[in-house]
Parts: C-alpha cells; sequence; structure tokens
C-alpha cells in the first residue's frame, strides 16, 4: 500500500519515456490518457484506504538518499495532500482528454503534460524539503515549454516572465529552507532536511521564525498568487493554451496555497499570527482589487486569470485566520477553485478554437449557436463565484465564517469583494452569450454553422462540473477529510 | 624515500604516453589525429584508473612531492575530464584542416602540470607546475591553422598571465620572508609580511580563474581557440586551481586575517560583473566565457571560510560544472564545423527544429547552469547556500542567490533563441561518435549527480 504513492509520482514520468521512445501522434495521445487516468484510479484508491481517524501522515515512505546532506527520499499525504492530489490526477486527465484534437508536436506536448503530472503529484506528497524542492522546481521547465511553444502571440514574453517570476520567489525559498536547516544543525546538531524532524522536533527561536516566515513567504507568493507579485499570472494565462492554462489555474496556483498551510503554519505558528495583518492586508488587497481589474478586462483569458488571483486572496485570507473553519474553508477554495478555473479556461478554450478570438468585442449572442456550451459555461462561471449547492459556495462561506470569528472587519472587507465576483463573470457572460446585437448580421451568418460541443470536450466539462455539484451538495466527507489537516496544525 | 614510484604512478603514466604521442607524432609524416586523440584519451583513463593504486599518503622526491587523498580525487577527476575532451577533439580539427598532432600532448602536458601543482605543498614547486599548465594552455590557443583570432587569444593569455606568473612569485617570496620555509603545513601567527604575500597569491589564482578585476584574458582567449580546446581551459584547470584553493585556503590563507574579505569581495564583484555583462554579448561563446566568469565567483564564495563542508560543496559544484561546461563547448564545436558559423545568437535561432538532439542537450546543460533541479548544479548550490548560511554569511548569501537570479534571464534567451524562434538555413555539421559520447556522458552525468549526489560528495568530503 505504501508502494502507490511512489507509482502514483513516476507513473506519468514512465509515460512520459515511452512517449519519447515511441514518438508517435496518435500513440502518444492513447499513453497519456491511459497513463493519466490509471493514476487518476490510484489517486481514488488512496481516496477509499485513507483513515482519517488516524493522526499524522499516512502513505509514509521513506529511504535513506543523500545520507551527508541529511536528505532522504520520505513521501506520505495528509488529508489536504491526498484530496489536492485526487485534483490533481483528475484535471490531467481532464486536460488530456480535451488535447485529443491538438495537432501540433504532439507527442512533445503530451510528454511535458506527464513531466509536469508527476512534478505536481511528487510536491503534495514530499515530505522532505529537498525533494519537495525538486518537484517544485521540477514544474517549471514542462510549464515553461508548454506557454512558448503551443501559446499564442506573445507566448516568448509570457513563458520568460513565467519562468522569472517563478524562478525568484524559488531562490527565496531556497534562501528560507537554508535558513531552517542551518538552525536545526546548530541549535540541536542534526543535519536533516526532512519535514517532519523540524516540525515536531526542531523549535525555531522568534527571529529564526519571522526570518524564514518572509523567505518562505515570498516564495510562496508568487506561486500563489499574491498581490503584488501576480503580474505574471495574467499574461501566462493568456498566452498559455488552453489545457496549460487548466493546469496552472487548477494545480499550479495551488502549490502556493498549499505551502503556506503545510510549510509556513505549521512550522511558523508564532510568525504566521505576528505576520497576520500584512497577509490579510496584501489577501483583501488582492480579492478587491483583482476584482476590479478582471470588470475592466476585455480579453476572456485574462479575465479569468484575474478572477483567479481574487479567489486566491479568499484562500490566503481563510489560511491565516488561524481557526478551523477558516483553514478548512482555505483548503476546500483551492480545490473548488482547481475545478471552477480548470472549467472556466476550457470555455474560454472552446470560443476560441471556435470564433479564434478572445476578445469580449468580437463575442455576443453565442447562446443561440451553441447552446450546449452555453449551459455548461453558466454552471462552470456559477461555481467560480460560489452560487449555493456548488463547491465555491461552500468554501466561501467556511472561510468568511473563519475570518469573522476572530477578524470580523477583514471578513466583511473581504465579503464586498466576493460580490464584485458576481458582477465580473455575469457581465463577461451577459457580452459573450447574449448580447446578440452586438454581432453584425455576416458574422451572424457564418456562426449558424458553429459546431457545439464535441465529445472531447463534453466529457471532462461534465466531469467537472458533476464534481463541483458534489462537492456544494455533500460537503461532509471532504470537510473531513480536510479537517484532518487543518487539525493536524492547530493543534500542533 | 627519495623515489617513490608508487606515488607518482599517475604522473608517470602520463609522461609516459606524452612522450610515446610525441614520438607517433615525430616518427610519421601524416598521421591520423584520431588516432592520437584516441592514444590521449586511453592514457587519461590508465591514468585515472591509476589513481587507484596509489597508496596515500605518500610522499617523493625529498617531501616535494605529497599525495593524499584530496589530491587523488582532484587527480582522478582531472583525468576523467580531459579523457572527454580528447573524446570531442578530433572531428573538430579534422573539419577545420588544422591537425596538429601537437594539440593531444600539449593538453596532456597541460593535465600533468595541473597534477603535479596539486600534489605538492611546497610553493616553488606548486609555482612550477602551475606555470607547466598555463604554459601548455597558451600554446594550445594559438594551434589553430589560419585563424587569426586564436593567436590574438593566446597573446592577450600570455600577457596577462605573466602577470598572474610574476603575482605568484612575488607572494611565495614574501611567504618565504615571513616564516623562513615554502612549505605550506598549517596557518602561520600573524605578519604583516605573510599577509602580502597572501593577499599577492590571491591575486594571482584570482587571474587564473579569471575573477573580475583580472578576467581581461577570458572572452577573447575563449571565443579565440578552437572551441575543443576552449572547452578544456573552461573546465580542467578550473577543477585544478580550485582544488588548490582549498588546499591554500586551508593551510595558508588564515594567517592573513582578513583573507575572507579579500575573497569575498572578489567574489561579489565577479559574479555581479560577469552575470550582467553577459546580458551585453552577441556571440554565444563570449556569452559562455561570461557565464564561466560568474561562476568563478560563486566558486569564490565558498573560499571565504575554512569550513570543509562549504569547500565540499563547493569543489563539487566545480566538477559537476565542468561536465556541463564541457558538453556546452562540445555542442558549440560541432556547430562551428559548419561553414561560416560566427557562435552568433541569431544562428541559433530555431535549431531545435534543424537538429533537435544538439538543442535538447544544450537546453539541459543551460537549465542546470541556471541552478534547476534535478541537474547536479543545483545541488552545489544548494551547499554552498547552507554553507554560507551556517557561517553566518548571510549577505554573501543573499547576493548569491541574487546573481543566479540574474543569471536566469541570458541563459533563458539562448533557449528562447533554440525553441521557441523560427530560424531560416539548415545546419549541417556532422556529429562524430567521440562528440556524441562526450555529450551523452556529460548530460548523463550532470543528470545522474543531481538525483544521486552521495557517493561523489562523500568522497570529496572525506577526502578533504
Amino acid at each position: 500500500m505504501e508502494n502507490i504513492l511512489t507509482l502514483m509520482i513516476f507513473l506519468p514520468l514512465i509515460g512520459a519515456l515511452l512517449i519519447g521512445i515511441i514518438r508517435n501522434p496518435q500513440a502518444s495521445k492513447i499513453i497519456s490518457l491511459v497513463f493519466s487516468f490509471v493514476t487518476f484510479l490510484l489517486s481514488l484508491v488512496l481516496l477509499a484506504n485513507f483513515d482519517f481517524n488516524k493522526e499524522g501522515f499516512q502513505f509514509v515512505k521513506k529511504i535513506n538518499w543523500i545520507n551527508s546532506l541529511g536528505i532522504s527520499y520520505h513521501i506520505g499525504i495528509d488529508g489536504m495532500a491526498l484530496l489536492l492530489i485526487v485534483m490533481t490526477t483528475f484535471l490531467f486527465f481532464c486536460a488530456f482528454v480535451w488535447s485529443w484534437r491538438i495537432e501540433d508536436r504532439v507527442a512533445l506536448y503530451h510528454a511535458l503534460f506527464l513531466m509536469l503530472e508527476t512534478a505536481c503529484v511528487g510536491v503534495f506528497s514530499a515530505l522532505d524539503f529537498f525533494l519537495f524542492y525538486i518537484f517544485w522546481e521540477g514544474m517549471l521547465i514542462p510549464m515553461y515549454f508548454i506557454i512558448g511553444f503551443w501559446g499564442h502571440e506573445r507566448k516568448v514574453y509570457a513563458a520568460n516572465k513565467f519562468f522569472i517570476y517563478t524562478f525568484f520567489g524559488s531562490l527565496f525559498l531556497l534562501l528560507g529552507l537554508a535558513t531552517i536547516i542551518v538552525y536545526g544543525v546548530v541549535s540541536k546538531g542534526v543535519f536533516t532536511f526532512d519535514y517532519i524532524t523540524h516540525l515536531k522536533y526542531i523549535d525555531y527561536p522568534r527571529w529564526v521564525e519571522l526570518l524564514a516566515f518572509l523567505l518562505f513567504g515570498i516564495g510562496f507568493a508568487v506561486k500563489v498568487p499574491m498581490w503584488p507579485f501576480h503580474t505574471w499570472l495574467p499574461d501566462a494565462h493568456v498566452e498559455a493554451p488552453t489545457a496549460g492554462s487548466m493546469i496552472l489555474a487548477g494545480v499550479l496556483l495551488k502549490m502556493g496555497t498549499f505551502g503556506f498551510v503545510r510549510y509556513s503554519l505549521g512550522l511558523f505558528p508564532e510568525a504566521s499570527e505576528f505576520y497576520i495583518p500584512l497577509i490579510f492586508l496584501l489577501s483583501v488587497i488582492a480579492v478587491i482589487y483583482a476584482a476590479m481589474m478582471a470588470i475592466a478586462q476585455t480579453h476572456i483569458k485574462r479575465l479569468i486569470a484575474y478572477s483567479s488571483i481574487s479567489h486566491m486572496g479568499i484562500v490566503t485570507l481563510g489560511t491565516f485566520a488561524l481557526t478551523e473553519e477558516g483553514i478548512n474553508g482555505a483548503i476546500y477554495m483551492m480545490i473548488a477553485h482547481g475545478l471552477s478555473s480548470a472549467a472556466l479556461f476550457m470555455g474560454a478554450g472552446f470560443i476560441y478554437d471556435r470564433i479564434h478570438s478572445y476578445e469580449i468585442k468580437n463575442l455576443g449572442g453565442l447562446a443561440r449557436y451553441v447552446p450546449v456550451f452555453a449551459v455548461l459555461f453558466m454552471i462552470s462561471g456559477l461555481a467560480s463565484i460560489g452560487l449555493p449547492g456548488l463547491a465555491g459556495f461552500v468554501a466561501e462561506f467556511l472561510v468568511l465564517l473563519g475570518t469573522y470569528k476572530n477578524h470580523p472587519v477583514w471578513a466583511l472587507i473581504a465579503g464586498t469583494g466576493m460580490i464584485l465576483g458576481a458582477a465580473y463573470f455575469l457581465y463577461m457572460y451577459k457580452k459573450v452569450m447574449l448580447e446578440e446585437e452586438r454581432i453584425s448580421d455576416a458574422v451572424r451568418e457564418k456562426w449558424m454553422k458553429l459546431k457545439d460541443v464535441e465529445i472531447h470536450h463534453l466529457i471532462p466539462f461534465v466531469m467537472i462540473i458533476a464534481s463541483a455539484f458534489l462537492l456544494g451538495l455533500y460537503p461532509y466527507p471532504f470537510v473531513k477529510i480536510i479537517g484532518h489537516t487543518s487539525q493536524l496544525i492547530l493543534g500542533g | 624515500m627519495v623515489f617513490n614510484i608508487n606515488a607518482v604512478l599517475p604522473e608517470l603514466i602520463l609522461s609516459a604516453g606524452i612522450l610515446l604521442i610525441f614520438f607517433l607524432d615525430l616518427i610519421k609524416e601524416r598521421i591520423n589525429l584520431s588516432i592520437l586523440s584516441l592514444a590521449g584519451f586511453i592514457v587519461c583513463i590508465l591514468s585515472a584508473l591509476s589513481t587507484f593504486h596509489v597508496r596515500y599518503p605518500a610522499s617523493a622526491f625529498f617531501n616535494g612531492f605529497k599525495v593524499g587523498s584530496a589530491e587523488l580525487v582532484a587527480k582522478m577527476l582531472i583525468y576523467l575530464v580531459t579523457s572527454l575532451v580528447f573524446l570531442a577533439l578530433y572531428d573538430f580539427y579534422k573539419r577545420k584542416g588544422s591537425e596538429y598532432g601537437e594539440t593531444v600532448y600539449i593538453i596532456l602536458t597541460s593535465a600533468l602540470g595541473l597534477s603535479f601543482m596539486l600534489s605538492s605543498t611546497n610553493l616553488a614547486i606548486i609555482f612550477v607546475g602551475l606555470e607547466l599548465s598555463s604554459i601548455s594552455l597558451y600554446i594550445a590557443i594559438a594551434l589553430y591553422r589560419k585563424e587569426y583570432f586564436s593567436k590574438e587569444g593566446a597573446y592577450k593569455y600570455l600577457v596577462m598571465g605573466a602577470i598572474s606568473t610574476s603575482m605568484f612569485a612575488i607572494g611565495t617570496a614574501f611567504v618565504y620572508l615571513a616564516i623562513g620555509t615554502m612549505n605550506i603545513t598549517s596557518p602561520q601567527g600573524f605578519n604583516p609580511i605573510i599577509s602580502l604575500g597572501v593577499s599577492f597569491l590571491i591575486f594571482a589564482l584570482a587571474l587564473k580563474i579569471s575573477s573580475v578585476p583580472f578576467h581581461f584574458w577570458t572572452p577573447d582567449a575563449y571565443a579565440g581557440a578552437p572551441t575543443p580546446v576552449t572547452a578544456y581551459i573552461a573546465t580542467v584547470p578550473k577543477i585544478g586551481y580550485y582544488f588548490l584553493l582549498a588546499k591554500l585556503t586551508l593551510l595558508l590563507f588564515p594567517s592573513f586575517k582578513e583573507w575572507y574579505i579579500l575573497i569575498g569581495v572578489l567574489a561579489v564583484i565577479t559574479m555581479f560583473y560577469g552575470n550582467i555583462t553577459a546580458y551585453a554579448q552577441k556571440s554565444v561563446k563570449r556569452l559562455f566565457a561570461y557565464s564561466s566568469i560568474a561562476h568563478a565567483g560563486y566558486f569564490l564564495t565558498a573560499f571565504t571560510s575554512t569550513d570543509k563542508f562549504l569547500m565540499t560543496s563547493a569543489l563539487f559544484y566545480v566538477f559537476v560544472y565542468s561536465l556541463a561546461t564541457l558538453g556546452v563547448f562540445t555542442i558549440l564545436s560541432i556547430l562551428d564545423k559548419e561553414e561560416g558559423w560566427r557562435n552568433h545568437f541569431e544562428e541559433f535561432k530555431g535549431l531545435f527544429y534543424k537538429r533537435p538532439f544538439l538543442a535538447i542537450n544544450l537546453a539541459l546543460f543551460l537549465f542546470a547552469l541556471i541552478g534547476i533541479p534535478p541537474m547536479a548544479m543545483f545541488v552545489g548550490k544548494l551547499g554552498i547556500f547552507i554553507g554560507l548560511v551556517s557561517k553566518e554569511m548571510w549577505i554573501l548569501g543573499f547576493l548569491f542567490a541574487i546573481a543566479s537570479l540574474i543569471s536566469a534571464g541570458y541563459y533563458l534567451k539562448l533557449i528562447v533563441y533554440m525553441f521557441l524562434e523560427k530560424g531560416e538555413g539548415e545546419v549541417k555539421s556532422p556529429v562524430s561518435v567521440g562528440e556524441m559520447l562526450t555529450i551523452n556522458t556529460c548530460s548523463l552525468l550532470t543528470l545522474v549527480f543531481g538525483i544521486y549526489p552521495k557517493p561523489l560528495f562523500d568522497i570529496i568530503l572525506r577526502s578533504i
């Protein structure tokens, strides 16, 4: 049983190597579908075997790796990591189904995505700082090429910006890691990269916590992204191909918030409390500023990108509320946002496939021509803005509840931001899908022949929407799994 | 014992090989260069293997020649990388019509000089070894038929190298004046004259490893030299110099109390100057010259303390850096075989579509040079970071991080040119078997030492 996690990490990589050996476009599509599906099934096996009454990490595997540096191959998951892994493998499978019709450099495309999947699953399951950092950086190269190869007009600029920003954050993260590891050596004489040893046996004095929190925080904040480190995200999203955007918004952003919960809260509880005002300020700015920026956008993907920043603000707000509801809500939001943003980017991608434009001014009244898509897009959007009955609502509610307990004013301000969320989506939907008068007769004629969603669009849409409903209507088991993590953090 | 054959076994094999190749080159009018370089390869491998049979610690020549574990490890690494250089060398010279048999034994002589330099604690003998290796390098750079720039590069290197020579000599003299012996065994008490001597020695070595402000020869020598020789001078001598630097740092430098400030300042200006100037380059070969200057700055940061862990990280880093750099220059030398190739950035446009094998490997080395895991350079960088922080040199660690970040930009620029831009024309230059082997070995080892650095790291750590 404990080898399943290892298998899940390396299965996609094996798939990538297989594609590299075979190099046949059709075969590579099938290989990646099969491998990602098997990985997804394995993640469900983990879910079924997870014992959420047992405290601590499960499916733990530890092998010595580099003794002189105190590094080991140490993996294991808690409730949060489990759900994120399930979501990751699920979204990758959806992304592969969605990419069924891709024609440009197919083998390379699938191989890069499979490598990315290895890195993502690895980040969520690593319990060793070194291993974590390797996976954390490991996603940089595939994503860089995914944006750079299959992006749109300004892809090179966006890819470079993505790389430089993320690398900037990673270096601070590295300095932070070095700080706490060295502190471990100096105070306890143990040279170890092991997360659990640091968590349980090494208490940092206040100044180390404050310093390391900042260094870690910059690393995570770039990835989340928190205001003011967010400017790479809209560019990266606008230029990335659809599946790239799905994974970027759905999975990669969660690495940052995951880092905050797992590492910042877990290792530096005192500093977390100390920095609450700063984090709240940045989060609330992100929630409101990004939502207002979203309203002002004329490019669908840029709009969704800003909405992601706004939602991530809610996650960091809930995380640092330091109440059980807050953290539960934050983790719930990671999952909910992962699903809904992926669906929204699929919607944007579909529109681009059919109309070849992301600009709102070129679109209008689409609902008449692609009715099925209109329904799917609407539900995805509603899930994103947190309509009751869908995943986003539970998350937002929990975050606001958790924040309100200790910090009512901040909760109030953030709540207004969520209203703006409804505004930008509905405004965009109205312009793109409804306002028929904005398009000329010639265009209308052309659009009469538009094809509605095809099967490879429908499957991921339906799967994601179904899970959004599941999370929205029956949150109990998920909150229970998440509670496994939040109790671990607040109790420890 | 006066003459201990076992202690000088690797050097003996190397010398015998040099003589053999010399005679082979002499007796036959036009001998095939590939046979000579194959002989060079075999000699290097044999010397590398012979290091396992040396019983250490041992000494010869009235204690003028001493071997310990660190020396043996350094020698083995030097011979191994040199052997890879020989594999990648012959085809370039053949296609360029510049088949000098001398090239092979000159390079071997340089390796011999490096190993003598490393196997002594006597500054005079270190000096002789250093010069033997340097003078061979000047010649190797100039051995390029009908190429003006190679002569210019060699001349510049020679003139600048002469400064280093005199600085080393005068540093030795001051040390002798202060402690009455040229043998360095343990740090001596504080003495103003020894401080002067140590400073001169540091400057002399700084020139050799192309640290700012002594770097002026580097871009010209790198760009002018025949590319396989650039591959050699950018890698093997570096390993030797840094092992020497490690030894001097442990045994001599602390006599000068503020030595770490001197090296720290050199390190910082070197890494920033190298990284920032690299952005202005239009020739890829010069770009890597500046990248190597920047790396000299990174490595130097580790010699600001006598901490063994820090030094091990730096030496590990130097070795894997030379693997990646060797790979890079081998790829550049393959491209250089193309008629009219100028190593200009523009020519790298769309290389991925023309030559995927070369482009992918070059990208791997570039990502390694940026310091991204799982490539081995990351382990070196991480080690230096941790070492610096544990010695409470926060500022140096921080500046190191900033400099690494700056460097990402120009490496990425090359990746962008190769992968994301469309280029015209074709690149036909063929890849020989030897070059293929070198590139694959380098990329494989870069990955392997990144994923499993333990054995190499432990060997270096235990040896010094």
